[in-house]
């Protein structure tokens, strides 16, 4: 299966000839890992940009939640179609692309999207130890919600760290009471 | 060599890689310094001590003093704030109160059976030295006491190192720092004056509160998943611990779910966003070594507060997933 996959990477493989890896990677989760592994290598060896951990997902989501256009809009200028059609194109590019990414995070994903996506199996890929390393975009910084300190006082309350060390860290509770409480 | 063979060779040696980098970072941790643990977490649980410490974050620094009594009547121990606002927090067997002063306020965190409390037991020491690393450091003084060194190294980027300083003679944790993955400190606790043993109970009385404010804090477990929300974090090493409803400011109900990777501890807050409050902004904030990721889901604000890198917590706040439920 492994040659099938890597020929088919290559686009070696004829028209005929694609159901039956499609329909091994749907439902052999170890497969699935080599096909995204191979993906990575190449990625690699081209100096492809690392998309974030849950670009899958995300992606999913959003193509999850846009509403099916059943009929375009006839308002809409010739020279606008031109621009949707070659972005549709540009989807479906994105949509298998994506099929790796889900593979990544595959528990992420709420629900199997439509069209070529419902390759990615809804359990298994067991990449964790790849999972673990890939680093989202580094989140916005906005300051301290003025709830912060109710937060953490019922936060502190589960943490083992209290059995280890006592009451001291929920200085941190406290540490910012002009915040906590000024702007409620 | 051609692509396909390369790709091949290369993906063979990945494999290998994993296998054996997972088979070394099982074997290095040191008995010795999973005992050490196990004694700390017994200090902390059985001695009476009254002592000042300092916290420092970043250019912050704060003195606090701690106070705690163990016998047969019940624990009780009793944190001071000494710098800035005055504040103290007393935490019983049964809740933790929070005394505010200056705005004549007690917020009480009740704790009862119910909750799982997680603790650090000696069965637990083994679950988390399969997410850190624990070996024995460098041997100094903290506060006049020689003490023994003990470090948990991370196994991924998922949480934050710790260097652990425990009184040689009685296992009482003297300092306590937390470190990234560069290896730069984050926040840390030491000990500057410590005594242990004869405590006695006046020491530990609560302000007098008449006429203060009450914030009770009223707690129920719950399942989530009924009401339409999931969390399919998958964050390694980490495991629900706690799934519960909580009254938190305002007493408006809020769902908590608390994980844990046996050391550090991430919290999911849910709560309805009311009409009339400020539009919800999505990013991370942190005091410490706790960083909170906040965003909007379904109408919902959901908070994640952990003692977590920020990618974990952003992770876990990622995968909070609302659907109507049938």
């Amino acid at each position: 299966m492994k040659a099938k996959i890597s020929a088919w990477m290559d686009g070696e493989l004829d028209k005929h000839e694609l159901p039956e890896p499609l329909k091994v990677l749907a439902r052999d989760p170890e497969a699935l890992e080599c096909w995204r592994i191979y993906h990575v290598i190449g990625d690699a060896m081209h100096d492809c940009r690392m998309l974030s951990a849950a670009f899958g997902s995300r992606m999913a989501e959003r193509l999850a939640s846009e509403p099916t256009i059943v009929a375009p809009g006839r308002s809409t200028p010739w020279t606008e179609r031109g621009k949707w059609l070659s972005l549709s194109a540009a989807a479906s590019v994105a949509a298998v692309a994506l099929v790796g990414w889900l593979a990544l995070a595959p528990r992420e994903a709420t629900r199997p999207p439509a069209g070529p996506v419902v390759l990615a199996p809804q359990k298994a890929a067991p990449a964790q130890t790849a999972v673990a390393d890939v680093k989202p975009r580094p989140p916005a910084k906005i300051p301290l919600p003025s709830a912060t300190n109710d937060y953490l006082l019922a936060h502190q309350a589960y943490s083992p760290r209290i059995t280890l060390q006592g009451m001291a860290p929920y200085v941190r509770t406290v540490s910012d009471e002009a915040v906590g409480s000024a702007s409620r | 060599m051609s692509e396909r063979l390369t790709r091949t060779l290369l993906a063979q040696a990945f494999g290998v890689l994993v296998a054996a980098s997972a088979g070394l970072a099982q074997a290095q941790s040191s008995p010795e310094a999973l005992e050490w643990l196990r004694k700390i977490y017994q200090a902390t649980h059985d001695l009476s001590y009254i002592g000042t410490f300092v916290y420092q974050q970043g250019n912050h620094s704060e003195t606090s003093r701690i106070t705690r009594l163990a016998d047969v009547k019940g624990n009780i121990e009793k944190l001071e704030v000494l710098d800035g606002v005055p504040r103290e927090i007393v935490r019983t067997d049964d809740a933790v109160r929070c005394y505010l002063p200056k705005s004549r306020t007690v917020k009480v965190d009740r704790r009862s059976n119910h909750r799982g409390f997680p603790t650090l037991l000696q069965g637990e020491i083994g679950a988390l030295a399969e997410n850190y690393t624990v070996t024995m450091g460098d041997s100094g003084r903290v506060a006049g006491y020689p003490c023994e060194a003990i470090v948990l190294a991370p196994r991924d980027s998922l949480r934050y190192g710790y260097k652990l300083c425990a009184d040689a003679a009685t296992g009482m944790l003297l300092k306590a720092v937390t470190f990234d993955e560069k290896g730069e400190t984050v926040e840390q606790f030491t000990f500057t004056q410590l005594s242990i043993g004869n405590v006695s109970r006046d020491k530990l009385r609560p302000p007098a509160t008449r006429k203060w404010h009450v914030e009770d804090a009223e707690v129920a477990p719950v399942n989530l998943e009924q009401s339409g929300w999931t969390i399919d974090a998958d964050l390694p090493g980490f495991r629900k611990v706690v799934e519960v409803t909580r009254t938190l400011h305002n007493s408006r109900p809020v769902g908590q779910v608390v994980y844990t990777d046996g050391l550090a501890a991430v919290s999911v807050f849910i709560e309805p966003v009311a009409p009339g409050d400020k539009p919800v902004q999505t990013g991370v904030a942190s005091v410490g070594a706790i960083n909170i990721y906040t965003r909007e889901v379904a109408d919902h604000l959901v908070t994640v507060v952990g003692e977590a890198p920020a990618a974990s917590v952003q992770r876990i706040a990622e995968a909070v997933k609302y659907r109507q439920p049938h």
